[in-house]
């Protein structure tokens, strides 16, 4: 089904070049490095210093078709990825009336205020988006979304239905695992005015895992007539649900960004996670130093194992992949964007962050250059 | 006596920068009122009509033009980074796309004579009556 859309979207793209439709190509790139401290590990990188963790290029074909309808491509290389080309987006729009449009595709999943462009590193100020609560995955998702804009009197509100599934992998216990969320419906609503915008989001799907290193316990548990625990703990057409607040100001130079997620999954051991940032910022011309604080919350489920019997020889495996789940991080960064060029920023950021249960903090440095063309 | 001529001529062109007002242009029959909320309204791409209905297509000048800058930080309260950050925003998120971008003042006032729905803008020492001017900034 995946590969159905991106093929029509592709050949549509390609086919257009040769009638008289007007095509725009634009890109976007991010040359960073960075370098943990001796010992530290942190968001892909070691002590090593490394080039290739955060750098990426991309390129946007977008050709208007006419008669409201245009056809978008965005195919990315990662550094991370060995720069391997891979379509991040790839859908139709539909302009219906002046207010409602449609895009229908492969399209990014709209959890956090900047999924839609987290990418574009040249669109915000951080020299990357706050990993505390940019963490679920899911990143895109297979369906459609409705758009909905409109003013209100000196306010701007942007409404965005999205409807579709996710076919990917995910990081279970350590390893990728197939996942699919089906049925996914989600909203959300940003309403702005000139400098201050407020977002709030909601998004819900059944979250299937096939978590192979689980199934031994899995059917352990249905052997002995316990069903109703292995239940508890696989993710087997599960309902999830994501809710996102987010806060921007931006006045007289002075930036201040904040967002709140929380995420769960009923009848799974997935972790309740609530995470939140906070950034401050300030502009002096070219320059724009900030600081940010951020924190993730993860809350085990110890009522999976609690109810059974203590002398249960499953009950310790059991209890150590609920409780790998607690998770207690907060972390500090302080960084700077450099508007040297009319198209490229110079950033450099420092983070540290604190693993408040094992006692541990990771620092890092990185800098680059993000640019758009 | 060059040294005289380059500092006379720096002196000059900041002055003229300082000084300079940017004008805001549409086609000499668009009957169309426009304040500084509209005009920024049309410019980011948050509507599409002027206010007596009719389709309004905004024309920027590109950042070597003088102009561009001024129009960007006097009406829009931006930089020109920020406005390219803004529209990065939309554009690969396919959300939006900028307004056309012509090179010089000339460009921009031969474009929107010739357009009843152009709205654009260019420095207000270049205007002629070829076009008509709604708003200074």
């Amino acid at each position: 089904m995946k590969k159905t859309w991106l093929a029509a979207c592709v050949a549509m793209a390609c086919c257009t070049t040769t009638a008289t439709a007007e095509v725009n190509i634009n890109g976007f790139a991010s040359i960073k490095a960075g370098k943990a401290s001796s010992g530290d590990t942190l968001y892909g990188y070691t002590d090593e210093i490394d080039f290739k963790n955060e750098s990426l290029f991309a390129l946007q074909v977008q050709s208007d078709l006419g008669e409201k309808l245009s056809v978008t491509a965005q195919i990315m290389a990662r550094g991370r990825n060995d720069f391997d080309a891979e379509f991040e987006w790839a859908f139709l729009t539909y302009q219906l009336t002046d207010e409602w449009r449609l895009n229908a595709g492969r399209l990014r999943t709209p959890f956090y205020k900047y999924s839609d462009f987290r990418d574009v590193g040249y669109a915000y100020d951080w020299l990357r988006t706050p990993q505390s609560v940019y963490d679920l995955g899911f990143d895109t998702i297979e369906g459609v979304s409705l758009y909905h804009s409109t003013s209100l009197s000196d306010m701007q509100s942007n409404l965005q239905l999205v409807f579709g599934a996710y076919d990917g992998e995910v990081a279970v216990v350590g390893t990728e695992a197939p996942a699919q969320i089906n049925n996914i419906v989600g909203a959300t609503w940003e309403l702005s005015q000139d400098w201050l915008s407020l977002r709030m989001a909601y998004l819900m799907g059944d979250v299937s895992i096939e978590a192979s290193s689980l199934n031994p316990l899995l059917l352990a548990l249905t052997n002995v007539g316990l069903r109703s625990v292995a239940q508890e703990i696989d993710f087997n057409e599960d309902e999830g649900s994501f809710f996102g607040v987010g806060l921007n100001y931006d006045r007289n130079d002075w930036l201040m960004v904040a967002e709140y997620t929380h995420v769960k999954v009923e009848d799974s051991f997935y972790a309740n996670q609530d995470s939140y940032y906070l950034s401050l910022g300030r502009r002096f011309g070219a320059f724009t130093p900030y600081v940010s604080y951020e924190k993730d919350e993860d809350d085990a489920k110890p009522e999976i194992y609690a109810a059974l019997p203590a002398n249960f020889p499953l009950q310790p495996t059991i209890a150590t992949i609920v409780n790998s789940q607690w998770f207690d991080n907060t972390t500090w960064n302080l960084g700077l964007r450099y508007d040297f060029h009319p198209a490229a920023a110079f950033k450099v950021q420092f983070s540290s962050a604190k693993d408040k249960l094992t006692d541990s903090k990771d620092s890092l440095m990185a800098l680059g250059v993000d640019l758009v063309f | 006596m060059n040294w005289f001529k380059v500092i006379t001529l720096t002196a000059a062109l900041t002055a003229n920068t300082a000084f300079a007002e940017v004008a805001v242009i549409v086609h000499p029959s668009n009957a169309a009122t426009l304040d500084q909320a509209e005009i920024t309204r049309l410019f980011t791409g948050r509507g599409a009509t002027f206010n007596n209905g009719n389709k309004a297509t905004p024309l920027n000048l590109s950042e070597s033009a003088a102009a561009r800058a001024d129009f960007d930080s006097k009406v829009l309260g931006k930089s020109s980074s920020q406005m390219k950050a803004y529209w990065s925003k939309l554009v690969f998120t396919g959300k939006g796309t900028p307004p056309k971008e012509l090179n010089s003042d000339a460009e921009m006032k031969a474009a929107v004579a010739a357009d009843a729905n152009a709205i654009g803008y260019i420095d207000a020492a270049a205007v002629d009556a070829t076009v008509k001017v709604v708003a200074k900034f």
